[in-house]
């Protein structure tokens, strides 16, 4: 129960610390792992420990993920009238991150884990994490490479789309969803509402695309 | 349907995304489909929405409640990053690795959606 309730507090301390910070690196999640995994590190608490408490936190992701057809229900409207800009561009793009997190490792001669858990860093963590059961990758490293992705995504893809003269929003929301889903979608939604929605579209769909891609290869 | 009260109205909604997943984990473990069951219960629902045969009132503040959190439940998976500490300097050609996935697949999703976007010209 300890860990349930440190996990919670941690948690909505990094809720607290992103209201106050602006910054895509003050994320909650990220400061909840942070703070979690040094009181497990001095502690000498050994992960599986962990996991068995708090597991009813992790069960929930499954409902959770279910949850996603939701705001993409909602955004019916917007794509049905730009499908062919929201679906096309947001495959392609999730297609194209996948082929270089899938080949990239490969040239480097990295280890089979971590070729496995990269693959499905452009997907939403809970998809990630869902999919290493299939790709074989351990599924902490697989959740926290997307966790990750999405971070580093929040980072460096506006400036970059900007630098590539990708200005409209759909482009831009679509673009940023397609590959960095969750924190990117909150950084795009700072861009203003038509980009944040096109980022969900993305986000929603690259969760599709990666597990198609997986379910082909395995 | 009556008018049920908040918590209820959550209850009912955690149940329906919840038999939704469970759903789709038993659609895929009886057709040994390759693919997580709550992402094809994640299909199931948006089908059963746009069918009418589930109505989105029913579990919208369930769904909303558990998106709004959903970065507290990856928690427990992202926290096992300890075990990969001994990877050591490994971990900068993974960055290295996402940042190339990211650049190439946002750019070409940029480009390519700037493209075929109808409305306006930006």
């Amino acid at each position: 129960m300890t860990w349930v309730a440190l996990t919670l507090l941690a948690f909505a301390l990094g809720v607290a610390a992103q209201g106050r910070v602006r910054h895509p690196l003050v994320n909650p999640t990220l400061v909840a792992t942070v703070i979690v995994s040094g009181v497990l590190l001095v502690t000498a608490t050994p992960y599986r420990e962990y996991t068995a408490q708090v597991r009813p936190l992790s069960f929930l992701l499954g409902p959770a993920v279910v949850a996603l057809a939701v705001p993409l229900y909602r955004l019916r409207a917007l794509l049905a009238r730009e499908w062919r800009a929201l679906g096309v561009g947001g495959a392609v793009g999730t297609l194209v991150g996948v082929s270089v997190d899938a080949a990239l490792p490969r040239l480097l001669g990295l280890d089979p884990a971590a070729r496995q858990a990269l693959l499905t860093a452009p997907a939403t963590s809970p998809v990630a994490l869902q999919l290493a059961a299939l790709t074989g990758a351990p599924s902490a490293l697989a959740a926290t490479l997307a966790v990750l992705s999405g971070l580093v995504g929040a980072l460096v893809l506006p400036p970059a789309l900007t630098r590539l003269g990708v200005r409209h929003p759909l482009a831009r929301g679509v673009a940023i969803g397609s590959v960095a889903h969750g924190v990117g979608t909150a950084r795009a939604r700072e861009e203003g509402e038509q980009t944040g929605a096109a980022s969900s579209i993305g986000m929603g769909l690259a969760a599709l695309v990666v597990t198609a891609v997986v379910a082909l290869l395995g | 349907m009556p008018v049920l009260p908040p918590p209820v109205r959550f209850v009912l909604g955690l149940g329906l995304l919840t038999a939704f997943a469970a759903l789709g984990t038993a659609l895929v473990t009886w057709l040994r489909w390759p693919l997580p069951g709550s992402v094809v219960g994640m299909a199931l629902l948006w089908a059963a929405l746009s069918l009418g045969v589930v109505r989105l009132s029913w579990l919208e503040a369930a769904a909303d409640g558990l998106l709004g959190i959903l970065g507290l439940l990856f928690v427990p998976a992202t926290v096992g990053f300890i075990e990969f500490l001994s990877a050591g300097a490994e971990w900068g050609l993974w960055l290295l690795v996402m940042l190339a996935g990211l650049l190439l697949g946002a750019g070409t999703a940029g480009l390519v959606a700037g493209r075929l976007v109808r409305e306006g010209e930006w």
